[in-house]
């Protein structure tokens, strides 16, 4: 069965996403709301603790709770990680998604002040990714091992990694030494050679309101 | 956005309250908020004139036409208003339909402390800066 469409709450959402682009002019990119009905708000990476404090204080959109604070790489862009936070409003019953972008070396605000759940999810997207935090009160390794080196959920870094653990009875430690598979990785292709939708070639173009201001559907 | 459904009141807290207020006078002082680290307000009336006084104060700072200045000058009016006409602190709570009186009270001084920040950093400007074409295309 398909999900019922429903109307009502995509116009509060649209219409909530235009309050925001009005108030916000200055660091709200575009605001867009999916067809699952989540509004989701693009913004330049110096507007991220303005936004989020905006968010968590004003009285029309309270939202109180940092849900989940993650990133997403995407490396052919010039500026490869995106970051994405969660936000719920306990007040209002309602979601929203703030997302901002970053390359390597480049440093982003730490939401901590505005939220401390922000703490620990820092630290996961420092770990994984390599994503700076500036003003994290304690910025270290959370999920790897203490002396790994790499950051993991980069997709350049390969599924098995670099190093495997052993204990050397020799030496009587732990040591790490380059990964030896037994056998090779292997990638299947499996796109098929002829083409599976010619009608849908190019991406649809979603809906605008205002030009270059925000849009009103994505995929 | 306006609110769509606020979360109920758990229901023993609504009783107990209630219990309290018909044993007391109109006037008195509830016994408990029902929240944990929220302390019952005496005079909450007064506290949030002050607080919206405040707010009121600091918005005049902002350019006149500012959407920001618009829409919370539009909010704390409103609310301005229903403190000033309804002096019984039940049926304030139930025209706000926003929670407890000292949330309410919570809610103005983020306010205001908000306003304070927003002052400086000025969010009515135009955009900063354009993103890479190809930064929000998905499907990449």
């Amino acid at each position: 069965t398909v999900r019922p469409k429903n109307e009502v709450e995509q116009k509060q959402l649209c219409a909530f996403g235009e309050y925001m682009a009005e108030i916000l002019p200055k660091y709200i990119q575009q605001a867009q709301v999916t067809c699952f009905n989540e509004l989701e708000l693009l913004i330049h990476p110096d507007g991220i603790i303005p936004v989020l404090t905006f968010l968590r204080d004003h009285t029309n959109a309270q939202f109180k709770s940092l849900a989940d604070l993650t990133a997403v790489d995407v490396p052919s862009r010039q500026y490869r990680f995106e970051i994405v936070y969660n936000l719920l409003s306990l007040r209002f019953n309602s979601r929203i998604r703030v997302k901002t972008y970053t390359d390597e070396l480049t440093p982003v605000d730490s939401a901590v002040s505005v939220h401390k759940a922000a703490n620990w999810y820092e630290r996961e997207v420092w770990d994984m990714y390599g994503v700076f935090f500036a003003n994290h009160p304690d910025l270290r390794r959370i999920l790897t091992d203490y002396g790994f080196e790499g950051h993991p959920f980069r997709k350049d870094f390969p599924l098995s990694g670099y190093v495997e653990v052993r204990y050397d009875d020799e030496v009587k430690r732990v040591v790490a030494e380059p990964v030896e598979l037994s056998q090779e990785f292997r990638k299947f292709d499996l796109n098929s050679p002829w083409e599976a939708f010619p009608a849908y070639r190019a991406a649809p173009e979603p809906l605008k309101i205002e030009a270059g201001a925000k849009k009103d559907d994505a995929k | 956005m306006r609110p769509a459904t606020p979360w109920p009141a758990v229901p023993a807290v609504a009783g107990g309250r209630g219990l309290a207020r018909s044993a007391a006078m109109a006037g008195a002082l509830r016994k408990t908020t029902g929240l944990v680290g929220l302390a019952v307000a005496e005079n909450p009336h007064e506290r949030l004139r002050i607080l919206y006084t405040k707010i009121l104060g600091v918005l005049q700072n902002f350019p006149k036409d500012a959407a920001y200045r618009k829409y919370t000058e539009q909010i704390v009016n409103q609310r301005f208003n229903l403190v000033q006409t309804e002096t019984d602190v039940q049926k304030l709570q139930d025209k706000l339909n926003s929670g407890h009186i000292e949330e309410v009270i919570v809610q103005a001084e983020n306010e205001l402390s908000l306003a304070r920040k927003m002052l400086q950093w000025k969010p009515w400007e135009p955009l900063i800066e354009e993103p890479p074409s190809d930064q929000w295309r998905w499907p990449v």
